[in-house]
């Protein structure tokens, strides 16, 4: 309707914005969101299979638990969050499958090598990216009980995209703790609620135990409820050794917030949010790992 | 400048929104698994081939009451080549989507998508009739496609088909 000449002045009137819609996508939509339930179907049969096979169905309900948790829920959490979850700032970052995440608990200003300057001076490691080479070496270094401190973290999403880069620091060899901070630059121009500007956002949380999701039932990290502590290390870490950074409570910025991170482990604050400014610290000329020893 | 209200939800044509990726994009671990499964779902195909050529007295005789030996038999191995045939072509079709796809082809992502969707719907009507559904049937050829369907309708492998090529 309305493809005649006066459209091009509705174009004008209307702001411009990308293309919302196309056969392409919502086809893919369809077919996202039938694989879903297809994937619903398929959990349902390996489940009853599961009980035709004496002591060898325990093994089918192994699988059944697999399909279930990494691919039934992930796509269905997918489907309904894309709904319910609003898109915007909300002080909350978000899993691979939309659910909310750990919360945004510290923010930086700087450049980015000054942030990789003073986290590497304050004995953190940067963590590995995910990749094929780097999940192998979770699995081995699991099984022969070696430690890997540069061990990938979980992608978490803010302004629809995965972290930039993360820190972390493991305690005692032990794989199933430790230390770890996501860090996202900000959008260009892109202001705090209230109004202050920073250049980049991080999520620091405790890892204290391996235990199962409440949400996708799959094998994943339990965070410590008391975000706070955490955010405190690592601020402490980061002052102790550099100095030149300074350190503004924006306080009671998320005051309030006593929820549950995407795995349904439930987060205690204070709701204050720290902003340290590592401008001034020397982006050192990539600094020698500082090794296990730390 | 007024602002319309804001629902308490986000609209459900998110889901619809065409994703962005950059044109250097790696290539997904779901579009890989995508490919690879593809395959493995050829090789079943192949199996379910052979198996019915090497029963095909046994299957006339159970389905269509046709004694082997009649001349009715020995026309319907006629039939038996025009299935193998064309089962032939059609899994050879697929392995090239399958490599297509693996290359990163949107077109070849969507048909093997149709493919798969229509083999579940049969199923699911074979299903729906009484037909029992299980490992020493059709679980796994049905496993497989729902399988490709969930890797290939993943975001990621969206995004990674539909990148922007330079």
């Amino acid at each position: 309707m309305g493809e005649t000449p006066v459209a091009a002045s509705d174009a004008i009137d209307e702001p411009p914005r990308a293309r919302r819609f196309s056969i392409n996508a919502a086809l893919d939509a369809f077919f996202f969101v039938f694989a879903g339930v297809a994937s619903v179907w398929l959990a349902w049969l390996v489940l009853t299979e599961s009980f035709g096979f004496g002591w060898w169905g325990i093994a089918f309900f192994v699988v059944f638990w697999l399909v279930l948790a990494y691919l039934v829920l992930p796509r269905l959490h997918r489907i309904l969050t894309t709904i319910y979850v609003p898109d915007y700032f909300i002080g909350r970052t978000r899993t691979s499958d939309g659910l909310l995440g750990d919360p945004v608990n510290l923010a930086l200003d700087g450049p980015e090598t000054s942030v990789h300057a003073a986290m590497l001076a304050a004995g953190w490691t940067r963590a590995d990216d995910v990749t094929l080479a780097s999940s192998w070496r979770i699995v081995t270094s699991t099984l022969t009980r070696k430690s890997y401190d540069e061990a990938p973290v979980s992608p978490l999403f803010l302004f629809g995209r995965q972290q930039d880069f993360a820190y972390q620091q493991e305690v005692e060899g032990n794989p199933a703790k430790r230390h770890h901070v996501r860090f996202w630059r900000t959008p260009d121009g892109w202001l705090l609620p209230g109004g202050r500007r920073v250049d980049w956002l991080a999520a620091g949380t405790f890892d204290r135990a391996v235990g199962f999701s409440l949400f996708t039932l799959q094998v994943t990290h339990k965070i410590d409820a008391d975000t706070d502590v955490e955010r405190d290390h690592i601020i402490a870490t980061v002052v102790g050794t550099s100095p030149r950074a300074r350190v503004d409570v924006l306080a009671d910025f998320s005051t309030g917030y006593h929820s549950r991170n995407g795995g349904g482990d439930s987060i205690r604050t204070d709701g204050d949010l720290p902003v340290i400014d590592v401008s001034d610290v020397a982006a050192a000329p990539v600094a020698p790992s500082p090794g296990g020893g730390s | 400048m007024s602002v319309e209200k804001r629902a308490a939800f986000e609209p459900p044509a998110e889901l619809v929104r065409p994703v962005e990726a950059p044109p250097d994009m790696k290539r997904p671990a779901a579009t890989v698994s995508g490919a690879v499964l593809v395959v493995l779902r050829v090789i079943a195909g192949i199996v379910w081939l052979v198996a019915l050529a090497a029963q095909w007295d046994q299957v006339l005789a159970d389905d269509g009451g046709i004694d082997p030996e009649s001349a009715e038999g020995i026309a319907s191995y006629g039939v038996l080549a025009i299935i193998l045939v064309f089962g032939a072509v059609v899994l050879l079709a697929q392995l090239l989507l399958a490599f297509a796809v693996y290359r990163g082809s949107n077109a070849a992502r969507l048909t093997l998508m149709i493919f798969a969707t229509l083999s579940i719907v049969i199923s699911w009507f074979d299903y729906a009739a009484g037909q029992e559904i299980t490992i020493r049937t059709t679980l796994v050829t049905l496993a497989l496609d729902i399988l490709v369907l969930l890797a290939l309708s993943s975001r990621a492998a969206r995004a990674y088909a539909r990148r922007p090529r330079r």
